[in-house]
């Protein structure tokens, strides 16, 4: 993927969160934008930073932001969203 | 006698990392940071999710939006920046990081008009706990901002692809802890 290309993602996830918080509410809007962060967060790593030439940290990197956005979603979700 | 000789000359993972590793060792610090003070709202909003919900909505999500649009373009600049300097283009490079610097000032002057909405509301630090986060969490976030700015200006008058590497790295981490605060602050 290009630079190029990784920025015009970015654009359209970041516009899709914006939406996703005018249409939805509650547990259903944490459960849209968090793994939109998280997609967000693994261009830039994987793109902007290159981090796509170290496959195995590059997972690592995946593994441990899912495992926090996960968390996030658990206190989002006890909090009634 | 020479056993242990290849052992000592595998490539180790950190190897493949692009860029300096120290440079990884201030991202991985700061993403800890700014994680663990994402994870204490979510836990403290637990406690009064309604007032966390009142005091939210005295925030504008559609100029955050806005300003996470504006830093993830300021960084594909910084990106094209390395591009341009690693092709020996340093005229171009400098434009570049130039125009990253730009959407710098544009993304703080946007932070700055929010801060002095809420204080012309009459809201500050202490008036809930919700804006006690959001002052420590986006003033510390704008902070790196402001400093990234600096480091873009200093890598850009060095002009070599290792500084403008490191320099563009720093303004990537500034993007990846944005795209993580947005959400949590001024969405859910």
């Amino acid at each position: 993927m290009t630079l190029t290309r990784a920025w015009i993602l970015l654009v359209a996830l970041s516009a899709l969160t914006t939406l996703a918080a005018a249409g939805l509410g509650g547990r259903w809007l944490a459960l849209a934008v968090l793994p939109l962060a998280w997609a967000k967060a693994q261009l830039i790593l994987n793109r902007y930073l290159q981090l796509s030439q170290a496959p195995a940290i590059a997972r690592g990197f995946a593994l441990v932001l899912a495992l926090f956005m996960a968390l996030m979603l658990g206190l989002a979700l006890a909090a009634g969203g | 006698m020479n056993g242990n000789a290849p052992s000592a000359e595998r490539p180790s993972a950190l190897d493949a990392l692009p860029g300096d590793l120290m440079m990884w060792v201030l991202i991985v610090s700061e993403l800890a940071v700014f994680g663990a003070g994402l994870l204490a709202f979510m836990a403290v909003r637990l406690t009064d999710p309604a007032g966390f919900a009142e005091a939210q909505a005295h925030l504008s999500p559609l100029k955050a939006g806005i300003n996470t649009i504006v830093l993830v373009t300021s960084g594909w600049f910084a990106a094209l920046g390395l591009r341009a300097v690693e092709a020996g283009q340093v005229g171009r490079m400098r434009g570049l990081l130039a125009l990253a610097s730009v959407l710098g000032v544009v993304f703080l002057v946007l932070k700055g008009q929010e801060y002095a909405a809420l204080w012309s509301a009459g809201i500050g630090f202490e008036t809930h706990a919700f804006f006690t986060f959001h002052i420590l969490l986006t003033g510390f976030h704008a902070a790196h901002v402001l400093a990234g700015i600096v480091v873009l200006a200093l890598v850009g008058a060095l002009a070599t692809p290792q500084a403008v590497e490191t320099g563009a790295a720093f303004w990537h981490m500034v993007d990846v802890v944005w795209v993580l605060l947005f959400p949590v602050v001024y969405l859910l």
